[in-house]
């Protein structure tokens, strides 16, 4: 048996020297050409983009999607494009040609240069086809908003690493994000892929989101807006369209607005105005003056009010015309600021503020649109005459058109405050009260003389219905004090008045020209979308036919 | 003693043996899976892409402008502006 042992022993020594001469062949002989290729080849982790969320209207409509692209780069150290393939890469991905020449000749030594950006997979497919040398290719999403202007300043907009930079986009980035995933590849010198080994980590889709906004009701909002802006030639403008029910934001649009779609040109159509620049509300405050006034238990619908022009220290309150005793449905009709100006006095200093401080004016709202600020409301220096007295029609305190908007919902709801939101809600959210249901009542129903004949916005009258609103025109302050020559016109309002469904607010700052008024500017947008809104909503008209513009009777 | 020790030196080769065979059936059907994880996901991505374009497409075409639009100015229609009371 010994031979036995002496061929197995022969056998495994053979082979260990085989083994011994196969390294010592590969470590000499061999040994540039595997330093060669294995320089050549690495095993990297690569990150696998995630889809972003797909942002939605109330109905499903899409408002912002994103399509995969392709990223080209080149790497100039792996090779050198000749006159031809810098002419293929020019025609297929229509770039400058010269410039592009330019960008190579300063990168020469780059291992990584976009080419060019959220290229169509088709264009980029035929591209690879011609296996130009350097040239790479990368996965990415771009962002595409079908809805364009009207819906820029609430969707908002990413940067072209897909990361929100504005609105929604940014204030939800991280839900609609998603998670990258991972993937071990093995990449030649150039960096070029040569094969994907294993998916460490599954790329993560970002969750949808579906927002309050009525794509319908947004775009009315936005051609309305936009033609009066244009035809007052303002400066700029806002629309805030809320769900009674439920305090969802129907419609949001600001002008100038910006399309998302292209390169942004002005820094200044990106501010979403009715969440982020404060006004001061003006008479649209009134309301609130005549609710503190009912709260009181001092004051009646029908109770008279001397509207003969007086003085709060030096300040000389007066009316446009002379309108002697008034009642204070007429005080609120006619936007009388004496009337007003007598309750306020009368009430004593806090009752008007406290009012407003209930009702939530210039609150923070927290419903996530970016860059929504807290308005301006503050008890100091209210002992003084003139304080409180400018409070009760609107001025001395600042708000966004947003807030003024959650106000008027209050009203609207019969004294019940509700979370305004940006998202679609599935119920209603909880309100809470905060006024007497009769009192706000009463305060709506003197509100529709505003929109009536003989009211200051008879533009703001919706054929069938009946409406509640207000005007509101304010001096705005230049250098520390109010100019006589800058405007901005609001008017806030609700329909039907009988049982509102949609509150609506219109901005129209600094108008040009002899109308300048929120009963003349602001009141016939607001009349002109909600006409329209109502009848989309299909929400049955409440008016008789001769209470149309003929005044309501109570 | 020494035809044990072959028994025992050929059994380890035999299993040294399946082994390497195991290791290659094993890498094997780890590259067909990869393949078909790389064609489905290929799939998932031109199917996304699809689908987006699709979406986009739509949001276009059925857009409440381009609805408006074409009910006025090729069907005629009007948007009822004023309320039409049909007494009984």
């Amino acid at each position: 048996m010994a031979w036995r042992h002496f061929t197995l022993v022969a056998f495994f020594l053979l082979a260990g020297v085989g083994l011994v001469a196969r390294v010592v062949y590969l470590n000499v002989t061999e040994r540039q050409f595997l330093i060669d290729q294995g320089e050549r080849r690495s095993i990297k982790s690569q990150e696998i983009p995630a889809h972003r969320g797909v942002i939605y209207d109330r109905f499903g409509e899409p408002l912002a999607v994103s399509t995969p692209v392709m990223a080209v780069y080149a790497n100039l150290r792996e090779g050198e494009l000749d006159q031809d393939d810098r002419r293929a890469l020019c025609v297929t991905l229509e770039l400058d040609c010269q410039r592009l020449s330019r960008r190579l000749a300063q990168h020469r030594d780059s291992r990584f240069l976009y080419l060019a950006r959220g290229v169509a997979v088709d264009v980029a497919e035929e591209l690879a086809a011609l296996k130009l040398p350097g040239i790479g290719f990368l996965k990415e999403y771009r962002r595409f908003y079908p809805a364009g202007e009207s819906t820029a300043h609430v969707v908002g907009l990413t940067d072209i690493d897909d990361q929100g930079i504005e609105g929604i986009e940014l204030s939800f980035d991280a839900q609609l994000q998603g998670e990258a995933g991972r993937k071990v590849v093995l990449k030649d010198r150039s960096g070029q892929v040569i094969k994907e080994l294993d998916y460490a980590d599954p790329a993560r889709f970002g969750a949808d989101l579906t927002l309050s906004l009525d794509l319908r009701l947004q775009f009315l909002a936005y051609r309305e807006l936009k033609s009066a802006v244009q035809s007052h030639r303002a400066k700029a403008g806002s629309l805030v369209m809320l769900d009674v029910a439920t305090g969802e934001i129907l419609a949001l649009v600001n002008q100038p607005a910006f399309n998302p779609n292209e390169p942004v040109a002005s820094l200044e159509g990106l501010r979403n105005r009715a969440a982020t620049d404060i006004y001061e509300p003006g008479s649209t405050m009134k309301p609130f003056t005549i609710l503190a006034a009912l709260k009181s238990g001092r004051y009646e619908r029908h109770t008279m009010i001397d509207t003969s022009p007086f003085y709060i220290g030096r300040k000389r309150v007066h009316d446009p015309a002379e309108r002697g005793e008034i009642s204070l449905e007429t005080a609120l009709k006619k936007s009388s600021q004496t009337a007003i100006a007598r309750v306020a006095l009368d009430l004593g200093e806090r009752a008007v503020f406290d009012v407003l401080s209930e009702a939530g004016v210039g609150e923070y709202l927290g419903t996530g649109l970016h860059g929504e600020v807290v308005g301006k409301l503050t008890d100091d220096g209210l002992e003084r005459p003139i304080a409180h007295t400018t409070l009760a029609y609107g001025y001395g305190l600042a708000i966004t058109p947003l807030q003024l908007a959650d106000a008027y919902m209050m009203l609207a709801n019969g004294g019940i405050r509700r979370p305004v939101s940006v998202l679609r809600q599935a119920e209603a959210p909880a309100g809470y009260r905060v006024f007497d249901e009769h009192f706000v009542h009463q305060v709506v129903q003197m509100m529709e003389g505003v929109t009536a004949r003989g009211g200051t916005a008879p533009g703001a009258h919706i054929e069938g219905f009946r409406v509640a609103g207000k005007t509101g025109t304010i001096r705005k302050v230049v250098a520390g004090a109010y100019d006589d020559g800058q405007h901005a016109a609001w008017f806030a309002g609700m329909a039907p008045a009988t049982a509102p469904r949609i509150v609506t607010v219109v901005l129209i700052d600094e108008p040009q020209g002899e109308d300048f008024s929120g009963g003349k500017v602001a009141a016939p947008v607001f009349g002109r979308v909600m006409a329209r809104t109502m009848h989309l909503l299909g929400v049955p008209p409440d008016a008789q036919p001769e209470q149309a513009l003929a005044g309501v009777g109570y | 003693m020494s035809g044990r020790l072959l028994a025992g030196w050929l059994a380890a080769l035999a299993f040294l043996v399946c082994s390497g065979v195991q290791v290659a059936f094993s890498t094997e059907a780890v590259r067909g899976q990869h393949r078909t994880l790389q064609a489905l996901q290929g799939r998932l991505d031109a199917a996304v892409a699809v689908y987006s374009r699709l979406q986009l497409e739509l949001a276009t075409v059925a857009a409440y402008q381009q609805v408006e639009q074409t009910a006025e100015q090729e069907l005629g229609m009007r948007f009822p502006e004023d309320v039409t009371r049909v007494a009984r």
